[in-house]
């Protein structure tokens, strides 16, 4: 997996300057679905870096919008897929923003959850998204690669039912330690979620403080 | 070296809303530090899939009150990337406006509160004194000091009369000054220079790697402003410069924030000059259909970003945004390392960090 990262960084990309996208006022083109876009340097880096990293089946669809701004979206073969393919962005000097956790009922239906990773290259958005299955979920953490993963995966970790392995530091980040594990995919309270802020959940525990003391 | 934890609250904070720190010391020197936040989580993430689109408006601009502008107009710009809704011209310009006011009147905030941490009690006064203009033209034009409720799906709901433009424009020309003059004391009053020079440095090379966003970046030479790399609404049409520091300090973060105020200003002006005639927004809306979509913006504290995934209901089926905040607390590591517990308030609101926003 590492000597693929090597050579994803041969290939130079440099990043696109405002004036290089779409013409401004221009309706999203033909990105979607195959047609032959203009390929601009993050399209084409990109799309050789993750094909590299997490197999030639992996493909990146761009959509741009009026203002010219891109966004890549792509599906990973596998969860293994995860590291190569972040290793590879980190490589093009992307940065990880956002980290997305969710369970869209049509894919509960089968069994599974999902996750987006959302990478920012420069301006434009590439979503790297994996699929896991409903019990057992394991991800492998991108915290190594990515320092500001750091709370993102904390927070995926509390709220959903999903081990992320290797990451530094998996300590409870907003939920009190009281609540139990992923209120995301159960019913809780919400007194209780929200860290019992109002309410009887509240009122219960200073009471009970009080005769503790 | 005598060595011990300490916990701080809010109050020894100086900050406005709940956050508590776990700092290990090294003498009277900063080694380590946790962040313990969570103290106002309110689970909005999951409120937001209890309610349909056009709810989440008024529940998002209460998820704080000094980014209260960019979060409905960032979800509703997801919203309307999912369904292909094109706002009116006009829409575009009125959404830039109330960003841009409420820019100025954040980064005002956030140089009093850093004046009064420093016990520069005038300075407070009279940064807060040049806010009140602005807090006053939210006041007259949306009727409101903080929340503005200026978005909907498809374009705003305010219009500016010419009147309200006049005054506007007035007030825009009352503040000129007045922020050119805290430019200059905070770049070179002396005291200050003494508190704010070379006090919580974030290196380039740790702002990279912490991937700090907004004016905390643009303090350590990185220029990435969302309104230029990623333009959106108006911002293609206006002119402005992308403000940027090197030494990556509390002064460096505080010129950067001035500089910007300065600009909204001309920002705010060149929307007034240019203001197109037309509908303040899409008059029919079609259905909203299955999707995913990501919106950016550049809020006062920089980054502002949500992906929204819709089923064709009217409830999304996963709504998730980052904040600027959120990375930015992890740079204080860097920044506090070696600093005397004395600087621990001043360097913490020097991020202008959003509590309510980071717990949601």
């Amino acid at each position: 997996m590492n000597d693929c990262t090597n050579e994803t960084g041969d290939t130079p990309t440099a990043p696109l300057s405002r004036r290089e996208r779409a013409p401004e006022g221009r309706m999203r083109d033909g990105f979607e679905g195959g047609g032959t876009p203009d390929v601009t340097g993050v399209v084409a880096g990109v799309a050789s870096a993750l094909a590299l990293a997490a197999g030639e089946e992996t493909t990146v669809t761009w959509r741009r919008d009026r203002k010219g701004v891109l966004t890549g979206w792509c599906r990973l073969p596998s969860g293994e897929a995860l590291l190569p393919a972040a290793r590879a962005i980190a490589e093009l000097e992307g940065r990880l923003a956002m980290v997305t956790p969710y369970l869209p009922e049509r894919s509960q239906e089968k069994g599974g959850r999902e996750i987006a990773y959302h990478f920012d290259l420069d301006g434009a958005t590439l979503t790297l998204t994996v699929t896991l299955p409903l019990e057992w979920a394991r991800i492998p953490s991108l915290t190594p690669i990515f320092r500001n993963c750091d709370w993102q995966e904390r927070e995926l970790m509390e709220l959903y039912d999903v081990q992320v392995v290797g990451h530094p530091d998996p300590r409870r980040l907003f939920l009190d330690h009281t609540i139990t594990h992923a209120p995301f995919e159960r019913l809780v309270p919400y007194s209780t979620f929200s860290n019992a802020a109002t309410g009887k959940a509240l009122w219960d525990r200073v009471l009970g403080e009080r005769e503790d003391a | 070296m005598n060595t011990r934890v300490i916990k701080l609250s809010a109050h020894q904070l100086a900050l406005e809303e709940p956050m508590y720190f776990r700092v290990r010391l090294e003498g009277d020197r900063v080694a380590d530090l946790d962040v313990l936040p969570g103290q106002v989580h309110r689970g909005m993430e999951h409120l937001v899939m209890r309610r349909n689109l056009y709810q989440n408006i008024t529940l998002l601009e209460r998820l704080c009150s000094l980014c209260s502008n960019s979060h409905p107009s960032t979800f509703c710009a997801a919203v309307e990337e999912v369904a292909g809704i094109v706002i009116p011209p006009r829409a575009e310009y009125l959404r830039a406006v109330a960003d841009e006011i409420k820019r100025i009147a954040s980064h005002l905030f956030c140089c009093a509160v850093q004046a009064n941490a420093i016990g520069e009690t005038a300075l407070f006064r009279r940064v807060m004194e040049i806010r009140e203009i602005m807090q006053r033209a939210k006041e007259a034009i949306y009727g409101n000091r903080m929340d503005l409720a200026a978005n909907v799906i498809g374009g705003v709901r305010y219009d500016l009369t010419p009147e309200a433009a006049t005054y506007l424009a007035r007030a825009m020309e009352e503040m000129k000054k007045p922020l050119d003059e805290l430019y200059l004391q905070f770049g070179n009053n002396p005291a200050l220079m003494a508190s704010m020079a070379w006090v919580g440095v974030l290196p380039r090379e740790a702002a990279v790697e912490c991937a700090v966003v907004g004016p905390v970046a643009r303090a350590c030479g990185i220029g990435y402003d969302v309104r230029r790399k990623s333009p959106y609404g108006a911002y293609d049409r206006l002119e402005f410069e992308v403000a940027t520091q090197t030494a990556g300090d509390v002064r460096a973060r505080n010129l950067v924030r001035l500089a910007e105020a300065r600009q909204s200003v001309s920002l705010i002006e060149q929307c007034l000059a240019q203001l197109p005639a037309g509908p303040l927004y899409a008059d029919t809306l079609p259905e909203i259909p299955a999707g995913e979509a990501i919106a950016k913006s550049e809020a006062p504290r920089g980054e502002l970003m949500y992906y929204l995934r819709t089923d064709g209901s009217d409830f999304p089926v996963r709504l998730k945004w980052r904040v600027p905040s959120y990375m930015n607390w992890d740079a204080l590591k860097v920044m506090l390392k070696g600093e005397p517990v004395a600087n621990i308030p001043l360097i913490v609101n020097s991020i202008d960090p959003c509590i309510a926003c980071t717990d949601r």
